[in-house]
């Protein structure tokens, strides 16, 4: 079973400033993480790291400059980021992309299985 | 009331579908996983549900007294978050204590408003990276 996330926002800037924002490691560590590596062509690599000491790394599948970024996780999901310029500026469409979660049902339901500490569950999300 | 700190959660049961848009969670809709997302949208929200958590329960007069904002502002976020599910409210006199839902969601839905939300925070924080890059111009 795969999931999705889609988020759909209209940027007021041009296509080509959106891109740089979106391939250049600099910028990344502007708002995607605190951390990157990344060479923006198919096939480069990328490695984010963030401050709560989570790292995930990636292949860059496509890269069409100002039009569409790819990005395959090494866990399986994906992140797909599409530029489209319209009125008033740029229109960033998001999908990402879960790893398949099947595999790991029986792990996760004999993890939920043993009592826990209220708390554990919701850390990440502070 | 004695605060459990302990608790245990269910074994989670979710029809394993390829269906996009499937209730992910017996007796859960798209609805409910659309007003936790509204809950959890908000930074500010999020960190309150970690707070509660952290705690074990919590009143609105225990979390305002460690936060910049008003009781009334706390007690706000504390009943949207309970709308949704994500916190239980139980009376005691005259203040309502808070604790954390255990498991409201699978994980599957679960990563879903996660990234959900961090997707939220990130658009924001390029909204931001644009704007300076454009004035830094």
């Amino acid at each position: 079973m795969e999931l999705h996330v889609e988020r759909d926002v209209v940027f007021p800037a041009e296509p080509d400033e959106v891109w740089e924002a979106l391939t250049d490691p600099e910028r990344l560590e502007e708002w995607f993480a605190t951390e990157v590596e990344l060479d923006a062509r198919p096939g480069g690599e990328g490695i984010f790291r963030w401050g709560d000491g989570e790292e995930r790394r990636a292949v860059v599948r496509e890269a069409e400059p100002e039009e569409r970024l790819v990005l395959d996780w090494d866990d399986g999901g994906e992140v797909v980021l599409e530029l489209e310029e319209v009125d008033g500026g740029t229109r960033v469409h998001v999908t990402e992309t879960s790893p398949q979660f099947a595999a790991a049902l029986e792990l996760h339901a004999l993890a939920w299985a043993q009592p826990r500490y209220a708390g554990t569950r919701y850390r990440s999300f502070a | 009331m004695g605060t459990a700190k302990v608790r245990r959660y269910q074994v989670p049961v979710f029809r394993v579908t390829e269906a996009r848009g499937e209730s992910l969670v017996p007796g859960t809709g798209q609805q409910e996983v659309e007003l936790v997302f509204d809950a959890l949208g908000d930074p500010g929200r999020r960190a309150l549900v970690a707070s509660v958590a952290e705690r074990g329960t919590a009143t609105a007069t225990e979390l305002a007294s460690e936060l910049p904002v008003t009781r009334q502002a706390v007690a706000k976020q504390l009943g949207a978050l309970a709308d949704a599910g994500l916190l239980r409210a139980t009376r005691v006199g005259r203040e309502t204590r808070y604790a954390v839902t255990p498991q409201p969601l699978g994980d599957a839905a679960e990563w879903l408003v996660e990234m959900g939300g961090r997707w939220d925070d990130r658009l924001a924080a390029l909204g931001r990276s644009l704007a300076r890059a454009r004035a830094a111009r």
